[in-house]
């Protein structure tokens, strides 16, 4: 069963530890333009949402598929799906067909950089305050969400009902 | 490349239009950072004539070591000029995102100086610098700017701060705004940048900040990070926030409410902190937080047909329970000042002046070009602001600030009323800056307004020490077992760091001038690293100086210590008093407004009590420059302490203007300096350390050729 990084965007402040974390740990220095997980924020009437984007690890992932140099394949220990640099073109095909623009062509390396989880201990939930970053078993993660909404309609059944 | 800093000062000259650099190095090897460099730039460039509202002002915005690397609140941004406000050194701290941002782009520090011929805005993309058209933003609120800006640029990745129409009109309490609601509001940061004819500064940066041991760094960030999470009080403000703090006022009546003017407010709620539960469930969004932040210490509200707003301790006090009006109410006017980028502690304050003479029959309507200005009435309230902020009318008058308008009032008034007093004589103002809505009647309040750092008490004491006095005791929901407890932990804190054994007496003046220095010195050592003090025992939270020292030696590969953080801030306050001096500020600048000796707390727990008399804050005074090392006299440092922190260009020049005093004690300014070293209790590894002395910057690179030279010697 593979653990992979699981995002609540409720909880997410927008505060982009992650990112200074991610580019610290996986580059040596702090830079979140080459971090690998973004927090993409937007506003509206002066209230901010935010919402991290890193790799997903799909179970059947485009890139892996698309990538003309067969660089992608995933990290059976660990479960991510990793580069191998020495093979990467820097072609940008993954950026292009991945469903959420995840992965990037690293501007000084010249290669597909995207998350490794780590090795196994990712930086970005460990410094993440409002745990909006969990480590978790991706397959457990649906019924959680499901119980989740279901604790939310009861609350507002209660709401209802009192009124 | 440097470690921790970006590596350059940026330079921009508006008057000319040249854009240059210089390498913090240039500063770095004697200053620690953020506020500290700052400071050294402001006592460079500025000079004893400069008019803070003319092009030679120099408005400069700083970003310390530890700002952009993970370090918990690394967001910092320090702000200094030469303030329209005081006339004396204005400084302001922000949040957001701006600063981390600035440093991505390869630049600690940005230098504004001279005045744009047309509207301007700053906009920095890494090394490319340029000053854009800014004339389609005038008139825009601080939002507005800033959405338009990143619309222009067509680039979402840009963070800008921005100027509203109040500093458009340099009125005197303008502020630099980010996003809704980080803000450098106070000491009239905006008008100087108005001044200039700049509308905004715009960054994007996607460099590096090199570390020279990044696992190292890493470590020391996440231990800190465990400390904050791990502090008792951590849940409070990461969930509650910092609302609680201004019922904790209330309760104690340390908030001034109006009581800071003449007597009680008659409808006082004492128990008014049940209502910010309500308005939070009934309006509250979400958090809000800055860069790099753990904490979260702000609420986002939507109001219907008010629209959203971020609030925090201090504007939840002076919106509404300065102007006596619940915070649905208050919250609008705390949108205003947002929007159109003025310091909303300084409304208030003016606002409840203007209330006070209204209710002594000093002034009326007509003083007021008919405005019913009214407690409790939030709509006469902002439509007096916004004369202010348009300079309409009266307001035009206003907007030069306190003692401009205090003349306009004299002049159109009958004395009778005041008993021949100006009006002035009750505006709760330090130097002409308007005060918090903390009441200076309580004694070490009454030392941090007179002492502080651009006349204000907010960065000389705080949370701790209203505890000391056992406010904390009144924390909502406590038991009589948790309050007494708190009391206990504040007294004996009290105590533990002035090493006085009454220092926790709330009617006592022993020891309360090292609880206010104790405090400056920490907060000293945040803005010098660009990060937060409301993560240090500034607001009850357990990052320390260790901390922060750890992140510092691995981020620069040399070992820097807690000690010299603290060398480096008590250089850094005499740097700043150094500057005001030159300025003009002497001792006798240092006080409270006059009215306010003599008088009892007048409502709360603390009913009847206090009074701080004039010989109390004298004697407060004498102790606190023996601690500081500066002479009881006039209040300018000796040569001595300027040369201990390696400040011995400022010595001689202070010499040349003949203002340096003589030290005719040696041994007992030795004696407070070495007091003043000694660390409280949350670092108790440290405690009974002597002056550091020496006078060079301990994480000083050393001086090329010196490292080859050593190694031919061994």
């Amino acid at each position: 069963m593979y653990r992979v990084v699981t995002v609540d965007i409720e909880k997410c402040t927008g505060c982009r530890s992650c990112e200074i974390a991610c580019s610290l740990h996986n580059f040596g220095e702090c830079n979140p333009a080459r971090a690998r997980i973004h927090v993409v924020k937007t506003q509206k009437e002066g209230v901010t949402t935010a919402v991290p984007v890193l790799c997903r690890q799909c179970a059947d992932p485009l890139c892996v598929k698309m990538c003309p140099a067969e660089a992608l394949s995933r990290n059976e220990e660990t479960g991510a799906i990793v580069v191998a640099k020495e093979r990467c073109l820097g072609c940008h095909t993954c950026v292009y067909v991945c469903p959420f623009g995840a992965p990037a062509v690293d501007p000084i390396t010249g290669v597909c950089e995207k998350c490794t989880l780590c090795d196994g201990d990712p930086y970005c939930v460990r410094v993440c305050a409002k745990e909006a970053l969990t480590f978790g078993d991706v397959f457990e993660e649906g019924p959680h969400r499901k119980r989740a909404g279901l604790e939310k309609y009861l609350e507002h059944l209660e709401t209802v009902t009192e009124s | 490349m440097p470690f921790l800093n970006a590596g350059e000062i940026l330079h921009v000259d508006l008057t000319t239009g040249e854009i240059r650099t210089q390498p913090t190095r240039d500063y770095a090897n004697r200053y620690l950072g953020g506020r500290a460099i700052n400071a050294a730039l402001m006592y460079d460039l500025v000079g004893p004539d400069t008019d803070p509202l003319g092009p030679e002002n120099v408005l400069a915005l700083g970003v310390g070591p530890l700002g952009a690397t993970p370090y918990p609140g690394c967001s910092r941004i320090d702000v200094m000029a030469r303030s329209p406000v005081t006339n004396l050194l204005g400084d302001s701290n922000m949040g957001g995102y701006w600063g981390a941002e600035l440093k991505y782009a390869g630049y600690d520090h940005l230098v504004l100086r001279g005045r744009s011929a047309k509207p301007v805005y700053v906009w920095i993309h890494n090394d490319q610098v340029e000053l854009r058209d800014a004339t389609k933003l005038l008139g825009k609120t601080t939002h507005d700017t800033q959405q338009a800006i990143l619309e222009e640029l067509d680039n979402p990745n840009v963070k800008a701060f921005s100027i509203g129409p109040a500093g458009e009109n340099e009125v005197t309490w303008a502020d630099l705004h980010q996003g809704t609601c980080h803000a450098a509001a106070r000491t009239g940061m905006g008008a100087v940048m108005g001044s200039k004819n700049v509308k905004a500064v715009a960054v994007r940066g996607t460099q590096a900040v090199g570390v020279a041991d990044p696992d190292g760094l890493m470590q020391a960030c996440l231990e800190a990070h465990a400390a904050i999470r791990g502090s008792e009080m951590y849940q409070e403000y990461s969930t509650v926030g910092t609302s609680w703090c201004e019922a904790s006022y209330g309760r104690s009546g340390i908030e001034c409410g109006g009581d800071g003017h003449e007597g009680p407010i008659a409808d006082w709620d004492p128990h008014r902190d049940q209502a910010f539960d309500e308005f939070w469930a009934e309006y509250g969004i979400k958090r809000t937080g800055c860069m790099g932040c753990p904490v979260h210490c702000m609420e986002t509200y939507y109001v219907p047909g008010i629209g959203s707003a971020s609030m925090s301790c201090e504007l939840y006090t002076q919106s509404s329970g300065e102007l006596r009006q619940d915070l649905l109410r208050g919250i609008k006017l705390v949108k205003l000042c947002q929007e159109m980028g003025i310091d909303e502690t300084s409304v208030s304050n003016v606002l409840q002046w203007l209330l006070v003479l209204k209710d002594m029959g000093i002034i009326d309507d007509s003083h007021l070009d008919g405005v019913p200005l009214a407690w409790g009435d939030v709509d006469s309230q902002v439509e007096f602001t916004k004369k202010i902020i348009h300079r309409e009318g009266v307001g035009d008058v206003f907007a030069g600030g306190l003692l401009a308008a205090a003349k306009h009032l004299d002049a159109h008034t009958a004395s009778g009323p005041r008993a021949g007093q100006s009006t002035y004589y009750y505006a709760m103002q330090v130097n002409n800056s308007p005060m918090y809505g903390i009441n200076p009647r309580v004694k070490s309040m009454a030392l941090a307004y007179a002492v502080g750092r651009r006349s204000d008490c907010i960065s000389d004491l705080n949370m701790q020490d209203f505890d000391i006095m056992s406010v904390s005791a009144e924390y909502p929901g406590w038991t009589d077992e948790q309050r007494k407890d708190a009391a206990e932990f504040d007294a004996a804190t009290a105590v533990y760091v002035s090493g006085e054994p009454r220092a926790a007496d709330f009617d006592a003046i022993d020891g309360k001038a090292m609880i206010v220095h104790d405090m400056g010195r920490t907060v000293g050592m945040a803005d010098m690293a660009g990060t937060c003090k409301q993560h240090m025992k500034w607001l009850y939270l357990d990052a320390t100086p260790s901390h922060m020292a750890a992140a510092i030696s691995a981020g620069l590969g040399k070992t820097v210590t807690s000690d010299d953080l603290m060398w480096a801030s008590l250089q850094l306050r005499t740097l700043e008093r150094a500057i005001e001096c030159k300025w003009g500020r002497r001792r006798e600048h240092d006080t409270i407004p006059e009215k306010e000796f003599d008088k009892l707390v007048s409502q709360g727990v603390f009913k009847g009590r206090s009074c701080t008399s004039r010989e109390d804050l004298e004697a407060m005074k004498d102790e606190y420059y023996w601690l500081r090392g500066w002479d009881k006299g006039t209040g300018v440092p000796f040569g001595e302490t300027l040369r201990d922190f390696g400040l011995d260009h400022v010595a001689e020049d202070l010499a040349q203007l003949g203002i340096l005093p003589a030290c005719a004690d040696e041994t007992a300014r030795r004696q407070g300096i070495a007091k003043a070293s000694t660390l409280g209790y949350v670092w108790p590894e440290l405690v009974g350390r002597n002056n550091p002395g020496g006078n060079k910057a301990p994480w000083a690179d050393e001086p090329e050729g010196s490292a080859a030279e050593a190694a031919e010697e061994s």
